[in-house]
């Protein structure tokens, strides 16, 4: 099929999907949405540089993708809010789904033309083209009146935590099931300094580094004795540790520590137990004000201000020496140490950088939601982190964005919303056991577990592999061995690919 | 004469970690737990009768965490995965059995005649349907990622865990009327498993002072884990195909070039894994009272720890790991709190890997790198 | 008068693996700046000798001395730090890196930049890694790869280039000796001629002791100093290359027995 066509259908499926399942204006949302995906696709499966040529590209793709938003639209206004009893003209359907056509065309012909430019400028201005969309993105939620905030800020959250995630299994091959104890302690070092709880009060900025500094330290505490460990065992571990640190902070209300018989500390509530530690004091700055609640604006710039931050420091830990040694350590460990690579120093830091990054997140978390509680931080969050970082593709930065703003916006935005309306038309039909299916939450392990299967079975490395890992994962040669894998020769030549950083 | 050439700059220092990490725990256990657990040991003592009883649930739940544990043991030692969706297995038997109990009407009304053959019957589908399930997720999940590196029938087994634990959860909706209202009347709800073996106390007889109670129900519990683990035991060492499945969990290649059908014998090593945990799902059904979906969860993370107690891969082991794991399981309940009895049991899990991975019985089955 | 030297020195090295002894009692010295052969039929032990030497093994029995420091036991970082580079019997390169990034893992062990000097960019950071890549190449063009390889992946690398990157990258840990696991298996006579020429190169120009294990007699008569013969876990000769060629333990553990009386030696190296 012409990569255009694709293209555009990829896009125009997911922004008719937004459509459909949302509503209201957002249909203008999803027409810059499906533009967005089907010029950057289309761009990257047909790598064009004559401008021209770029324009009719990302002029096709965006039609598709718009032609299909608009059939969204028509759905969404003439089937299904009749039945949930609201009356929409067919007159503001064709505005709104003519708008979000034009809207797709024109947001996939700026991708297709700035593509075009030679590198690295393209690369310079694509990112600044989806950074001005980024940045927008506040303002076109309240203008078309989604409330999509709310979620998006954790969705973000996460996203920075499987960037972390990836630093321990992405770069240095360490499978991590436990990564969300990191998480927890970050957050309950905020929780415990900057509150009440034991009358500290500090303020936010000063405790998100101490959170970041004590999830560094956990991290080498915990994976300290993972060290001698191979995959599965390092796995399982990792699963153990992921499971006391919750554990603990659920039960250690009243904690009472006898040295040899001394009391040395009586009925201290460290973790505040199930009911968590609450309030949490906000940030602060100059001209805003204490960040609260209501304003949704202030939390999402500093939400993305940390990401980008983050991701500075993560390339240049890529890019580096020790970079360089967490690749070498994850091809081949013996090598490697051969090589004058101190393995235990290597994975330790792996872990601590990894963890660092989840210590941000949950310093960020504990002050967004103001409260944290041991049930915020199971199993089911490290394996959805890890959800992320694989269907994204292992080690690969912009894979790994784009694998959990994936599956986070459909576990947050798509399935709450498609529940949403699925009870809404179910309470006008009458139909009982419709009436009691929760979409949102009796689906939800369904859909990571069968998301993990699929795409073991047909594409283990990932949206977008760096190219390292598909080569890794589809030579059927040699018995690569756990994670360090050591394939031999192969013939064919490798390209990498465009957009991967 | 040689003379040595001078060096330059490195001098090697050599940190003996583990040496370090043994003393630091060393003295964190003298510090803070020794105290407590002397304590702990002088409340045991103090009221033997309740120990009796903590180490009689022990063991009865020891009984059925070791059949789970074999399922883990068995498919560890001939292809080197953690089934991690072993645990949901379990659950689905649990579930499986309820809703046979509830087709077939049986209650604690029923008359014995009746209520024990079709209890074994029960049992039998039971085991045959987890068996069989057991064996799709080998050849749906794992199969095609024998040669894969091993972070991707791992993550598959992660996968497959949480679809099956999500059909649990939609089990409940299972409320037709054959089935005789035994889902309850909420569909995610934990259902219960109406009475149907007595709880009468055998030792009664032993008088009024003599408070140690052993019921009916764990003898059962008891008399079932026990022949079925038997069975398992001359199966595996005396029966031909035990042998094929011993000799492919030490060398599979070898095993292929003497003629032993590979893929059959893994598919058998699923079967009789997944056999075990629908039984052990009855049991403990009957035994607890309740069906919940993430009681998976809990009851494999304490199985896998009994299989890697007992030496991953070794049947035997499997099973006084489980026996382990059970008992102190219920300790941990009594004497120090049901909350934290996952954490004392993940704790001892690290413990074990890190300072005796082989297990106390040792390994079988080869450590391939 | 020049003193001789010995770079590395081990005595009574025995190494056991449950009831099997791999190496059994060897001494064994190396003299600085020479370049030696260590020999013999497999499963002779000389790999096993090798792994103890770089730190894979630790030997059951005895000590193996480098440059006045005891190494056996030793972690293979540490060893490499001491300054012994070390290839692979089967290539072992970072498959998934490029030729480039290979040389430069090599050469972490020599590089200072710390967790904050990366993370904070620093100058001495930044100068290093240019110091280090610029190195990289030359190293990439002194083995005969070329600089303008550097990007491809090494799997991707024609086997030749795959071995010669691998020296590279052994190179590239600044090592005093060099150990070399069977460098010319699998090539053909032009590229073991080539070979053997750039091992002399790194002899003489570099100055570092090399310490090969060879099948190929070609190479090993043409191009050793010395040689050590290991059959079997012990040594059964040592010497020149004419010493070793006419003795007839070695004869008969290559030939089998009977071979010496019918007067089968090795043949003539061709003009080195």
């Amino acid at each position: 099929m012409n990569p255009r066509i694709r293209s555009g259908i990829t896009g125009g499926v997911v922004g008719a999907l937004v459509t459909i399942v949302t509503g209201g204006l957002v249909g203008y949302f999803s027409g810059m949405l499906a533009g967005l995906i089907a010029g950057l696709l289309a761009s990257q499966l047909e790598h064009l540089s004559d401008m021209r040529q770029g324009w009719r590209q990302g002029l096709e793709a965006g039609l598709v993708a718009g032609a299909l938003v608009v059939v969204g639209q028509l759905i969404r206004t003439l089937m299904i809010e009749p039945a949930l009893g609201n009356q929409w003209s067919f007159g503001t359907a064709l505005q709104i789904g003519a708008s979000s056509l034009v809207l797709a065309a024109v947001v996939s012909i700026i991708f297709g033309v700035v593509r075009t430019l030679p590198q690295p400028k393209d690369t310079i201005a694509t990112y600044a083209v989806l950074g001005v969309l980024i940045l927008l993105y506040p303002w076109i939620d309240t203008l078309l009146q989604m409330r999509f905030m709310n979620e998006v800020i954790p969705v973000l959250v996460f996203v920075l935590m499987a960037l972390g995630l990836n630093i321990v299994v992405g770069y240095a091959g360490l499978l991590d099931l436990g990564y969300a104890a990191f998480f927890a302690i970050g957050a309950y070092t905020t929780g415990m300094i900057a509150s009440p709880h034991f009358g500290l009060n500090t303020s936010f900025w000063i405790a998100i580094w101490v959170a970041a500094a004590v999830a560094a330290i956990f991290g080498i505490i915990l994976g300290a004795p993972t060290l001698p460990l191979r995959g599965d065992y390092l796995a399982i571990v990792t699963l153990g540790f992921g499971e006391i640190v919750p554990i603990a902070a659920n039960n250690l209300d009243s904690l009472t520590i006898n040295i040899l018989g001394y009391t040395v500390v009586e009925n201290l509530d460290l973790t505040g137990g199930p009911k968590g530690i609450n309030p949490i004091s906000r940030p602060w700055l100059p001209g805003i004000g204490e960040f609260n609640p209501t304003n949704q604006i202030p939390w999402y710039y500093l939400i993305l201000a940390i990401m980008i931050f983050s991701i500075f420091f993560i390339l240049r830990l890529r890019n580096s020496r020790l970079g360089r040694a967490w690749t070498a350590m994850r091809e081949d460990e013996m090598a490697a140490e051969a090589m004058g690579i101190n393995i235990v120093r290597t994975k330790l830091l792996a872990f601590a950088m990894g963890a660092t990054f989840s210590g941000f997140a949950g310093a960020f978390y504990g002050a967004y939601i103001s409260a944290i509680f041991p049930e915020s931080f199971r199993f089911d969050v490290s394996v959805m982190l890890l959800c992320m970082v694989i269907l994204g593709g292992l080690g690969n930065i912009t894979g790994v964005i784009l694998g959990g703003l994936i599956i986070q916006f459909a576990d947050r935005l798509f399935l709450p919303h498609l529940a949403q309306l699925v009870q809404s038309l179910a309470q006008n039909s009458n139909n009982d056991v419709l009436k009691e299916i929760n979409f949102a939450s009796d689906f939800r392990l369904l859909m990571f577990g069968l998301t993990l299967v699929i795409m073991m079975q047909l594409r283990p490395e990932g949206l977008v592999p760096s190219a390292r890992r598909r080569m890794e994962l589809h030579s059927d040669e040699a018995q690569p061995d756990v994670i360090t894998g050591n394939v031999t020769i192969d013939a064919e030549p490798d390209e990498g690919g465009r957009l991967t950083v | 004469m040689a003379t040595q050439i001078s060096t330059t700059n490195v001098v090697p220092r050599v940190i003996p970690w583990r040496t370090i990490s043994s003393i630091i725990l060393l003295i964190f256990f003298v510090l803070f737990l020794a105290v407590p657990l002397w304590n702990l040991v002088m409340e045991m003592v103090a009221n033997p009768q309740l120990l009796m009883r903590q180490l009689i649930i022990g063991i009865t739940n020891g009984a059925y965490i070791a059949l789970i544990a074999l399922g883990y043991t068995l498919v560890y030692g001939i292809i080197e995965l953690i089934n991690f969706a072993h645990g949901e297995v379990y659950m689905l038997g649990v579930f499986f059995s309820l809703t046979l109990i509830g087709l077939f009407g049986l209650s604690s009304s029923t008359p014995p005649e009746l209520l024990f053959p079709l209890m074994l019957l029960i049992l039998l589908v039971t085991m045959t349907f987890t068996a069989l399930l057991n064996v799709s997720i080998e050849r749906v999940a794992y199969r095609r990622l024998r040669n894969a590196p091993r972070l991707a029938p791992l993550i598959s087994a992660i996968g497959v865990s949480f679809v099956l634990q999500n059909v649990g959860q939609l089990w409940g909706f299972l409320r037709f009327p054959i089935f005789n209202g035994v889902m309850g009347s909420n569909a995610v709800a934990p259902k219960s498993y109406p009475q149907l073996i007595s709880n009468y106390n055998v030792l009664s007889f032993l008088g009024e002072n003599v408070r140690i109670r052993l019921t009916i129900r764990d003898l059962v519990v008891l008399a079932v884990s026990f022949s079925l683990l038997v069975a398992l035991y001359l199966f595996i060492q005396k029966t031909k195909l035990g042998k094929a499945m011993r000799a492919t969990a030490q060398d599979r290649d070898a095993s292929a070039l003497m003629g032993i059908d590979v893929n059959r014998t893994i598919s058998l090593a699923f079967l009789l894994g997944g056999a075990l945990a629908g039984a052990a799902g009855m049991l403990v059904g009957m035994y607890n009272g309740t069906a919940v979906f993430n009681m998976g969860f809990t009851a494999g993370l304490r199985s896998f720890t009994a299989a890697v107690l007992g030496g991953i891969g070794n049947i035997v082991g499997a099973m006084f790991g489980g026996l382990l794991i059970g008992l102190i399981s219920a300790l941990s309940d009594q004497y120090l709190s049901a909350r934290w009895t996952n954490a004392v049991v993940f704790g001892l899990l690290v413990i074990i890997l890190v300072f005796r991975p082989t297990g106390l019985l040792g390994e079988e089955g080869g450590q391939k790198a | 008068m020049e003193q001789e030297q010995l770079i590395l020195e081990a005595k009574g090295v025995t190494k056991q693996f449950g009831g099997l002894t791999a190496v059994n009692n060897i001494d064994f010295s190396i003299k600085a700046g020479s370049i030696t052969s260590l020999i013999g039929p497999n499963g002779a032990g000389k790999t096993t000798f090798f792994n103890m030497i770089t730190g894979l093994y630790k030997p059951t029995h005895g000590t193996i001395t480098f440059a006045g420091r005891r190494i056996d036991g030793l972690k293979p970082d540490l060893v490499t730090a001491s300054g012994i580079g070390r290839t692979f019997q089967n290539i072992r390169l970072f498959a998934h890196m490029t030729a480039l990034e290979n040389v430069l893992v090599g050469q972490h062990v020599r590089m200072h930049a710390g967790l904050f000097g990366i993370l904070m960019r620093t100058r001495a950071v930044r100068e290093e890694e240019e110091r280090v890549r610029a190195r990289g190449l030359e190293l990439l063009d002194y083995v005969g790869l070329g600089r303008k390889r550097a990007d491809e992946l090494s799997k991707n690398l024609p086997y030749g280039a795959q071995r010669r990157l691998e020296i590279a990258r052994a190179l590239a840990t600044d090592p005093k000796m060099l150990l070399l696991d069977e460098p010319t298996a699998g090539m053909n006579p032009q590229e073991t001629d080539d070979l053997t020429k750039l091992i002399r190169q790194i002899r003489d120009s570099l100055g570092i002791t090399v310490l090969l294990i060879e099948h190929d007699m070609k190479v090993v008569m043409g191009i050793s100093e010395h040689i050590t013969v290991l059959d079997r876990g012990i040594k059964i000769a040592e010497g020149t290359a004419d010493e070793v060629r006419s003795n007839e333990q070695v004869i008969e553990a290559y030939l089998g027995k009977g071979a010496a009386a019918h007067g089968k030696g090795g043949q003539r190296p061709a003009a080195a």
